[in-house]
């Protein structure tokens, strides 16, 4: 039996769904692009026969000369400058204007997948973050060019017309060597820049990984004299990188040359055609063919990055791929039951102890699905564990991890992670029941105090008890606690229990404690070993302590 | 994080020296952009040579074609060496920057690892920050050599066919200046905003998804994913601005230039009807007009072209802030290891440790320490026992006090590392095998010294099985008898135990206190424990 997972969006349909959305932008853009490339072949052409016809007009002496019309062509050339300066201006304006609302909404849409997805745990930081920052801008090239065919397309259709007033061979002529160079562009790009572009990405993430395991443990570096090794590692995986860019620059380089070479056919066609017509028209012509192979430039400069925008719409992909929506199912009656052990019901307690690496953690991270678990061993309110969405197991608990993460922020920010609309009172109440009011106000700054990154601001003891606060916040059935007195002293350790006693009393919540200590499970009514992993990934458990009936006064001290 | 901009001349004076080894390299990228006029007078002296003998062989009525063939050989001949010129010159510049960007990154990568910046920072900086550098050293840099030399070579160009047309082109040349640095500090404040809105939105990417568990187990992930949609707003609104000042300004180089096109032109063309409202200068032919005209706008396509790179320029500006600081963290090279045979005696004098700002977590700390010792340090926790055992290490700032080894005060040019065993509350875990993270402490060790340590430990299993960078596979129990087993490992007079059964449980800390005694014989050691039983073992129990 599968979950029922509804179809998820690709990252295609993101994209459409933007370009949808930016239509108008980018509708602009392309007919920007359009006006450019017309303006800018029209405006060569133009002045080149300008020049030759007044020279041609000028040999035939002053009377010739006075009746030459000089006006019109050349208010045309003047306006025909204007127009492409703000074709230009327009195209560049309207298309990134696309582009960067694109991307602002296809960002925390990203993260939202991330975040759904079962990926999200295992995928390091530095991956993740390469991911949202770096492939998201590799998207935004693919907006921004998406006007670049239009502006090659007028930009050869100006070039046939312009061209055929030298005749048709030329104008087809012309036509050919454009669209020979976009050929010859996407070939060169498919054989060297799209692979060196793939390559940017994936050794661009692997830096990133490198770079952010090894900068997380920089204390034991440090104490083992590891920081050169560290750096070695690093400068290492920086040489592919480096290297992947190199190349796509000298591929990049060598879709100038191809311009270059089509330009120098250009100039031998445009000759070898219209030797025998007008000078003027073969002016014409030479300077126009040499306007639209500058026109296709833009495409083809779109075309080289294609490379790494299709890598980076892959990964995207793959990594939405991964993420899974569930139909929203009824809400879970908060009944637990753990293979082996008596049913859990509102306000039951159970704890949970065992050798350190038996297991105890892993039982309460598949109970939170953060780690899945075989079929048939875990039940919530008569539901097979498997089948229930994360959203709807995660809602029956509130969960202080052994290992807490938290956000760079304040104190506050973090416990508003668990209630976001609790006031101020409510907060400090909850620092109060996890002992940790008396150290957040003597820092000076309360609420505001910030917990640095990963919580770094705190001692071990203090974010273990910042953590439990969090969880005494969200008003969940159930509390699981993950060695809440690890790190405390005695003294401390007896306070944080004696406050869960009293939370647990005016709350109402169930309770599933994991401690190795015996203090903290004086709290539970049944108490259970676990000794291990079975190979389907269940848990191994033995009820060593069973007390149905005397409630939380089951342990003697 | 600031928010003035930066002193343009003093991040150009910092990429200068940064970078001053790689000083050659540079200038032959520089030489090779500026070949680039050659073939450039080339195509436009074809062009001109061409069409005056086409114009002339119609008025005479010989072959046009061959009249024509010489010019339109030089002209296609210009454009394949342009091209080749081109591709060779971005070559060696992609060449250049690629060595330059891993020179810096060499240098600055043990910055990255001291934990003076945040993981955030550092990261930003020495990826995005450095390879922000890329394109100043393959654009901007010979882009900005060329845009100098090469317009006043191509006018001196110009000038054989008429004087009178290189005077205007000269002339043009001022105002075009101008508009050009008006443009580009306008651009600068923007940009820098610009790059602060990334650095925001990539350390928030980063930070959330750290902490991701958290926010799954919250069931957070709706309002993380407003204010990453905030940020991310942000960010597209500051990149918006930077690129409409950018587009403007490139906008009016452009129209400036064509301006500049269009005098010549209307120079040329008046002059070739012979229709000057003044006597005229200098007669042209169509051959000279054609020359002139194709060079014009070449005249100015070097510094449009620096202005199109420009923003390389000020992307590389707004890095160098956050490189300096990268750069200004780098631990001192020259920290002289003191050298010890044996445990020494350690004497803490009136120490005080206090984090930026906050209280001290630990005042008047005095201890003395005999060689060979033991000492538990007992207390509280958030009592300083861990910031103790980090002085030791040079990792915490030591407000006041001195911390001597054997007699000599420890500091920041005096390291005591090399003879420190550790083992901390969070042992790293690098993507590799069980063995070669236990191996780390102490490179030179055998396999069998590694299964020895490992078994002290406790770390049961195949020390061959792969884990990856969040420790998947172990357990928070395990991971500490990892940092056990390294500590183990490295056979210095020093070791120091943070909290060493923290996650075990009572039989497991039992069957490790004989192993602890073993191991601290012959060591002067320090124990930060909440344990009795491990207090038990110390010569000297202290208790903060």
């Amino acid at each position: 039996m599968k979950p029922p997972v509804t179809s998820r969006p690709s990252i295609h349909d993101l994209i459409r769904q933007q370009e949808k959305a930016q239509f108008g932008h980018l509708l602009a853009a392309s007919v920007c692009a359009a006006a450019v490339a017309v303006a800018a072949v029209v405006l060569l052409g133009l002045s080149a026969w300008f020049l030759t016809a007044s020279a041609i007009a000028g040999l035939g002496g002053p009377l010739v000369a006075k009746a030459f019309n000089y006006m019109i062509p050349s208010a045309m050339i003047r306006l025909l400058a204007i127009v492409r300066t703000a074709a230009r201006y327009g195209e560049r304006v309207t298309g990134h204007n696309a582009a960067l609302h694109a991307l602002a909404a296809l960002r925390p849409q990203l993260f939202a997948a991330i975040a759904r997805s079962d990926k999200g745990q295992s995928l390091s930081s530095g991956e993740a973050s390469a991911r949202l920052m770096q492939d998201v801008d590799a998207v935004q090239n693919r907006f921004v060019r998406l006007s670049a065919p239009w502006g090659a397309g007028a930009g050869i259709a100006a070039g046939v017309i312009t061209c055929a007033f030298a005749g048709w061979p030329v104008a087809l002529g012309v036509a050919l060597i454009g669209l020979a160079y976009i050929v010859c562009a996407v070939l060169l790009a498919k054989r060297v820049t799209q692979e060196a572009g793939r390559q940017v990405r994936t050794t661009a993430g692997q830096l990133k990984d490198t770079l952010s395991s090894l900068s997380a443990a920089a204390p034991e570096l440090r104490a083992y004299g590891m920081s050169s090794w560290a750096c070695d590692r690093v400068n290492a995986d920086a040489v592919p990188y480096v290297e992947a860019r190199e190349k796509l620059a000298r591929g990049t380089a060598w879709l100038a040359l191809v311009q270059s070479l089509a330009m120098a056919a250009s100039v031998v066609l445009v000759v070898l055609t219209t030797a025998s017509g007008s000078a003027a028209l073969m002016a014409l012509a030479l300077l126009s063919a040499i306007a639209v192979l500058d026109a296709c430039g833009t495409l083809v400069g779109a075309i080289g990055q294609r490379g790494e925008v299709e890598m980076a719409t892959a990964r995207l992909d793959a990594l939405m791929a991964t993420a899974k929506s569930y139909r929203a199912d009824e809400r879970v009656q908060s009944y637990i039951d753990i293979k082996g052990l008596s049913p859990l019901r509102p306000r039951s307690r159970l704890g949970i102890c065992g050798a350190s690496g038996a297991g105890k953690s892993t039982l309460v991270e598949q109970l939170m699905k953060l780690r899945s678990a075989p079929e048939g061993h875990l039940r919530m309110g008569g539901h097979d564990l498997s089948r229930l969405s994360p959203q709807r197991a995660r809602s029956l608990f509130a969960y202080a991890a052994q290992q807490t993460h938290f956000i760079n922020g304040s104190v506050a920010d973090n416990l508003r992670l668990a209630a976001p609309n609790a006031t101020d009172a409510e907060l400090w109440s909850a620092l109060e029941r996890a002992c940790l009011d008396v150290r957040i106000r003597a820092s000076g700054s309360g609420l505001a105090m910030p917990t640095g990154e990963n919580g770094n601001a705190l001692s071990g003891g203090e974010r273990r008890r910042l953590g439990l606060a969090r969880a005494y916040l969200r008003p969940a059935p159930f509390l699981i606690l993950d060695e809440p007195t690890e790190g405390l002293d005695a003294a401390t350790e007896c306070e944080v229990i004696k406050h869960l006693r009293a939370h647990l009393a005016t709350s109402g919540q169930g309770l599933i404690l994991i401690s190795h200590r015996s203090h903290p499970l004086t709290l539970c009514e049944e108490v259970a070993q676990v000794s291990g992993v079975n190979s389907d990934g269940s848990v191994k458990l033995t009820v060593i302590h069973a007390h149905k009936n005397s409630g939380t006064q089951s342990f003697a001290i | 994080m600031t928010d003035t901009l930066p002193d343009s001349r003093a991040t150009a004076r910092w990429l200068k020296s940064a970078t001053n080894d790689w000083k050659r390299p540079m200038q032959v990228v520089g030489l090779l952009t500026l070949a680039d006029a050659l073939p450039a007078i080339g195509f436009a002296a074809g062009l001109g040579w061409a069409m005056g003998r086409a114009i002339d062989a119609a008025a005479g009525s010989t072959p046009v074609l061959s009249a024509v063939a010489p010019g339109a050989a030089l002209a296609v001949g210009s454009l394949v060496a342009r091209g080749l010129l081109a591709q060779f010159a971005a070559g060696q510049a992609a060449k250049v920057a690629g060595t330059v960007k891993t020179g810096l990154r060499q240098s600055l990568a043990p910055a990255v690892f001291v934990g003076k910046l945040s993981d955030g920072a550092a990261m930003t900086a020495f990826i995005e920050g450095i390879d922000a550098l890329d394109g100043y050293f393959a654009k901007f840099a010979p882009a900005r050599f060329a845009a100098a030399i090469v317009p006043l070579v191509l006018i001196a160009a110009a000038a054989i066919a008429s004087p009178f047309a290189a005077g205007i082109l000269l002339f043009t040349l001022l105002p075009f200046v101008i508009g050009m640095a008006l443009t580009g500090m306008a651009a600068a404040s923007e940009s820098r905003r610009q790059f602060q809105a990334m650095e925001r939105l990539s350390g928030l990417f980063l930070d959330r998804i750290r902490a991701l568990p958290a926010i799954l187990a919250f069931e957070a992930e709706g309002s993380q994913t407003r204010t990453i949609a905030g940020a991310s707003h942000a960010l597209a609104v500051r990149t918006a601005r930077v690129l409409r000042v950018a587009f403007l300004s490139s906008a009016i180089l452009e129209f400036f230039s064509a301006l500049s096109v269009a005098l010549v032109a209307v120079y040329c063309g008046f002059n070739l009807l012979r229709i000057l409202p003044f006597p005229a200068p200098d007669t042209l032919t169509l051959g000279k007009a054609f020359f002139l005209l194709a060079l014009a706008p070449e005249v100015y396509q070097p510094m449009r072209r620096l202005a199109a790179a420009y923003h390389e320029r000020q992307a590389a500006d707004s890095a160098v802030p956050a490189l300096q600081a990268l750069e200004a963290a780098k631990p001192t090279l020259d920290r002289k290891a003191i050298s010890l045979t044996k445990a020494p005696a350690i004497a803490f004098e009136s120490i005080a440790i206090t984090y930026d700002g906050a209280a001290p977590v630990v005042q008047g700390f005095t201890l003395d320490i005999a060689a060979g010792q033991t000492i538990a340090l007992v207390g509280p926790s958030g009592s300083g026992k861990s910031s103790l055992l980090h002085s030791l290490l040079g990792l915490v700032p030591v407000g006041a006090g001195t911390i001597r080894v054997d007699g000599i005060a420890l500091s920041a040019e005096l390291d005591l590392v090399p003879f420190v065993a550790y083992a901390g509350q969070a042992p790293m875990v690098v993507p590799g095998t069980v063995e070669d993270n236990i191996r780390l402490a102490y490179p030179a060790a055998t396999t069998r010294q590694v299964m020895q340590a490992a078994a002290q430990a406790g770390l049961s299993g195949d020390l061959s099985r792969v884990i990856d960078e969040r420790g998947g596979g172990l357990s928070g129990g395990e991971r500490r008898r990892l940092g056990l087993a390294r500590a183990f490992l490295k056979p210095a007079p020093i070791l120091l135990l943070d909290e060493p059964t923290a996650h075990l449980d009572t039989a497991s800390e039992r069957a490790l206190l004989p192993v602890l005694k073993d191991v601290a014989r012959g060591r002067t050691t320090l124990i930060a424990t909440h344990s009795d039983e491990i207090a038990r073992l110390a010569d000297r129990v202290v208790s903060l």
